[in-house]
């Protein structure tokens, strides 16, 4: 990577290159999947999938490989057909339109830049097949690659670019078209990570200038995370979860959630009572209230799974009354600069099985390094989160 | 890896070996049209564009190989796209067959369709016109579409292969953009599978270009090639053919080597793996009907040729006559075929030739693979391309060059005092040297390519760990290596004997005693027998067929998909 994505007059010069170009654009239109199933031989790929985006969302769909989430997509750009329900963009119904009348605006996993074809031809490839004037064509491609920074690359084959150019040449070839929506599929994934933090920045950034609906999938956390404005998480074919990123990581509605998006220590446990909408449950560490249970309505007894993420663990010393507090013992630490990340075996009362935690702890105190450390830990019932098992 | 001292002996083995088998025969020929007692000259060469029958001669063959590649292209091209894109039941089976045409050298096809289209053949007997002669007046459409029917298959094998590296999302990003199927295909997928379309085209216009076999039979005798056969007799004296030879040799490896500079270096790859695996659609039923029938229809145009030497060999001689089958049908050609003194040594001698043949490229393109993929020496590509270029160099022109050699040999005071020699170095007495010697060297690179690729695909660390075990370098190759590539090994041997069986020009220029010659060169002199020589001929061409059947369907079991990859420049 010659030239990163730098200051910040850089960013705003972009930013209104972007608002300028698209200040012509129609409104932002929304995408709408009813009931959407495709199957390949015996496999669901996508199991009736409803789901609608609204009109200038940046939505990430986000599973493991294999969910399906690529197959949506491709359902979305018309390389694939449902074999059950609808698409539309907008009011248009597209679930049967061939890919080339979709207007959508992909960028692919592997850029898909054509090597025989110079940075200018690519990204004017589309605009061609709307049959433009040349000049309008030259005027366009000059603003698309203006946009993504790569003017001073126009005459270059895509073989002599780095990855993150290749990267930016592929985003400008599909918003050049000023499709009605843009399509990203692990856009991202071949780039090293600092650039992948760069540009992820910098692909929200002209989603939002453009004001365009944007679907992105990924199989990165921290990409959908950081700059989603919703999010779908799947599994299976089948949805599992939506809501914004701050809802589904603090609120995970179910334990592959909770363990898919960042890490969590899961403990089982039975509800014990309930009072001013706090919940108790007896877990094999004791006791433990919670203040965040998405499932109110269970009864007493009710098995239940615990989900604690390692930064909410608290060193520090409780405030009085504290209910969650636990035992144990530090038995390995590793340091990570910012923060130290501590293995902690809990104490225990009544059950063979011990428990492991992770806990990340900001501005470290202690370390066991060759050497076991106690430690009284403590969670926020805010931060306690019950899970059906 | 090899070890360094090693490789460089194994590199100057096989280099000076390609040297005197290879470089030294064809300057032989390169020098031979510009030397005249002993000073240089142009003269000739100039000649040959100056005397109106050879510059004609030249055109022609010019225009043979540009019709024969754009015919080939015109029926592989289509067929190798539908084949990427559709899956349809019988797929396998039908574009196995359509491999078959391969099997059979043109001009033994020539025969059969002649039979076919000929003034008194089956066309007009079947159609009740009277002598109307489809092959036209120069003959020119007939050789073309005979060859092109015989080549296309080189096409269809590098077309396919090259749809298979692109990586689908490439089309699918000009769909996303707005391009049409069509418009797809002529903006993205075209150029793209060009370098691998240049690379078969390149070779089936070599191989045209330089025929002989087929002009000949099909009476063609105003071009190139023919025109040097004619003018063996000359040898010796006249440098005209010498200088002729070059002007096609300048050809192909011009075009091999342009070819080379315009695709080599900007061969597509693609930069990643296509994360679809497959843009092949299934379609069944009645709908498979539309993507089957271009198949169907080639195949059965490529097979009518022999399937009228077929029907020409179980003929009663002169009873195929205006006729669409044979008034009367008899196994006798074959009896007599096998009887004919001329047919049983053929056989023998293409059999020993060949086998000989193939003995030698398997120890050469053994050695030169592994300097290739298993050495760091510098200059290991040079070797690589020493061995390549004989897919340029035209048979005819090496069939000179080992007549001169042999003629130079042969005039030395030395051998003229040892007369003994004669039987080895002279081709009028005996041309089993020379013989084994060209099919050898021309055809090497597929030998050279299979063994390439079995190394490749061989890890390094399986002969280290047995190295490590304390297997010594040779040990290592014997139990590891070879026994690794054998079925690349197989497959390289199984072409090198089928094409040498079939080798065409070699033949006829080198073996010039009755008692020498080989199946093609025999076939070759029954066609021009009066009488009972077309049908035993094409006896004696069925044998050849059902022969090369069996081999090149073994070695097509053997290498898979891979088969494809021999016929890349």
């Amino acid at each position: 990577m010659a030239r990163g994505v730098r200051p910040a007059a850089g960013t705003r010069r972009v930013a209104s290159a972007v608002s300028s170009w698209y200040k012509a654009l129609a409104m932002a239109v929304s995408i709408h999947f009813e009931n959407v199933s495709k199957r390949f031989g015996e496999t669901r790929a996508v199991d009736a999938v409803s789901l609608r985006i609204e009109p200038g969302e940046l939505f990430f769909l986000l599973g493991p490989s294999g969910c399906g989430k690529t197959t949506l997509l491709r359902c979305l750009a018309g390389f694939y057909t449902p074999d059950e329900g609808a698409i539309r963009i907008g009011e248009r119904d597209v679930t049967r339109l061939a890919p080339h009348v979709r207007d959508t605006g992909m960028v692919f996993q592997s850029y898909a830049l054509w090597p025989h074809l110079t940075v200018q031809q690519n990204v004017a490839f589309g605009l061609e097949m709307r049959k433009l004037g040349r000049e309008e064509i030259d005027r366009r491609v000059g603003q698309a690659l203006e946009l993504v920074r790569m003017a001073d690359r126009a005459r270059h084959k895509p073989n002599q670019l780095s990855g993150g150019q290749q990267q930016r040449v592929a985003l400008a070839r599909a918003l050049v078209i000023r499709p009605q929506c843009l399509l990203l599929d692990e856009p991202l994934s071949n780039l090293d990570a600092k650039l992948r933090l760069e540009m992820r920045g910098e692909i929200r950034r002209i989603c939002k200038e453009s004001g365009l609906t944007a679907l992105y999938v990924t199989h990165d956390q921290k990409e959908a995370l950081s700059i989603a404005d919703r999010l779908a998480v799947m599994e299976s074919g089948q949805l599992r979860q939506l809501g914004t990123p701050r809802e589904v990581y603090l609120r995970p509605a179910s334990r592959f959630v909770a363990t898919f998006i960042g890490e969590t220590n899961c403990l089982e446990g039975r509800v014990t009572g309930r009072a001013a909408g706090r919940m108790q449950i007896q877990t094999s560490v004791g006791q433990l209230e919670s203040a965040a249970s998405p499932l109110p309505s269970l009864p007493d007894g009710a098995p239940v799974v615990v989900s604690i993420r390692p930064e909410v663990i608290q060193f520090s010393a409780p405030p009085a009354g504290s209910l969650n507090v636990l035992h144990g013992l530090v038995h390995d630490s590793m340091y990570l600069g910012e923060v130290a990340q501590h293995q902690i075996q809990l104490a225990v009362p009544h059950d063979p099985v011990a428990v492991h935690w992770i806990a990340i702890d900001l501005n470290p105190r202690i370390m066991a390094r060759d050497r076991v450390e106690p430690a009284r830990i403590w969670v926020a019932p805010e931060d306690v989160v019950v899970l059906s098992p | 890896m090899m070890r360094r001292s090693t490789a460089w002996i194994i590199f100057l083995v096989c280099t000076t070996v390609l040297g005197v088998l290879f470089i030294w025969p064809l300057s032989r020929v390169l020098g031979g049209g510009f030397f005249e007692n002993g000073h240089f000259t142009l003269r000739y060469l100039v000649g040959v564009f100056e005397n109106p029958i050879y510059a004609e001669g030249l055109r022609n063959s010019v225009l043979l190989g540009l019709g024969t590649t754009g015919l080939a292209v015109l029926i592989g091209l289509p067929l190798a796209w539908i084949a990427s894109r559709y899956d349809f039941p019988g797929k396998s089976l039908l574009a196995g067959l359509l491999l078959v045409p391969m099997i059979l050298p043109p001009f033994v096809g020539a025969i059969g369709f002649q039979q076919i289209l000929g003034q008194y053949g089956v066309l007009n007997a079947a159609l009740g016109l009277g002598p109307v002669d489809w092959l036209g007046d120069g003959r020119y459409v007939g050789v073309v579409v005979l060859q092109a029917l015989s080549l296309y298959p080189i096409l269809y094998l590098n077309a396919s292969a090259a749809l298979a590296n692109v990586d689908p999302a490439m089309e699918e990003a000009a769909a996303n953009l707005g391009a049409s199927g069509f418009r797809t295909f002529r903006r993205i997928t075209l150029p793209l599978i060009m370098p691998g379309l240049f690379a078969g085209g390149t070779i089936i216009f070599i191989w045209s270009f330089t025929e002989l076999g087929t002009p000949l039979i099909m009476n063609y005798g105003r071009c190139a090639p023919v025109q040097v056969y004619d003018a063996l007799k000359e040898i010796g004296t006249d440098p005209f053919p010498y200088a002729l030879v070059f002007v096609m040799l300048v050809c192909s490896v011009g075009l091999y080597a342009g070819s080379k500079l315009i695709f080599g270096r900007q061969a597509y790859a693609m930069q990643s793996k296509a994360a679809v695996v497959s843009a092949a659609r299934r379609v069944t039923g009645m709908r498979a009907l539309p993507v089957m029938l271009p198949f169907l229809v080639v195949i059965a145009i490529a097979l009518l040729p022999h399937i009228a030497v077929v029907f020409t060999s179980l003929a009663q001689p002169g009873s195929w006559y205006r006729s669409v089958l044979p008034q009367a049908f008899t196994t006798a050609n074959y009896a007599e075929a096998l009887g004919h003194a001329m047919t049983v040594g053929s056989i023998r001698n293409s059999l020993l030739f060949s086998s000989c043949a193939v003995l030698v490229n398997l120890v050469l393109g053994i050695a030169i693979a592994f300097v290739v993929v298993r050495s760091t020496l510098r200059f290991r590509g040079v070797l690589d391309a020493l061995a390549m270029i004989p897919l340029a160099v035209p048979g005819l022109v090496m069939a000179f060059g080992y007549l001169a050699l042999s003629s130079l040999f042969s005039n030395t005071p030395w051998v003229k005092a040892n007369p003994a020699w004669l039987y080895v170095l002279d081709v009028r007495v005996n041309p089993t040297l020379f013989l084994v010697i060209a099919y050898a060297v021309r055809r090497l690179p597929y030998m050279v390519r299979a063994a390439v690729a079995g190394l490749q695909q061989t890890s390094v660390t399986l002969e280290e760990s047995a190295a490590n075990l304390g297997a010594s370098p040779l040990t290592v190759v014997r139990r590891i290596t070879l026994p690794l590539i054998t079925a690349n090994l197989i497959a390289g041997t199984l072409l090198a004997f089928a094409f040498s069986m079939l080798e065409v020009s070699d033949s006829l220029m080198l073996a010039q005693r009755m008692d020498y010659y080989p199946i093609t060169k025999t076939i070759y002199e029954l066609f021009q027998l009066i009488g009972t020589g077309k049908y035993v001929a094409s006896a004696l061409g069925v044998w050849a067929m059902a022969f090369l059947a069996v081999t090149i369907l073994g070695s097509s079991l053997l290498l898979g998909k891979k088969l494809g990859a021999l016929f890349r420049v």
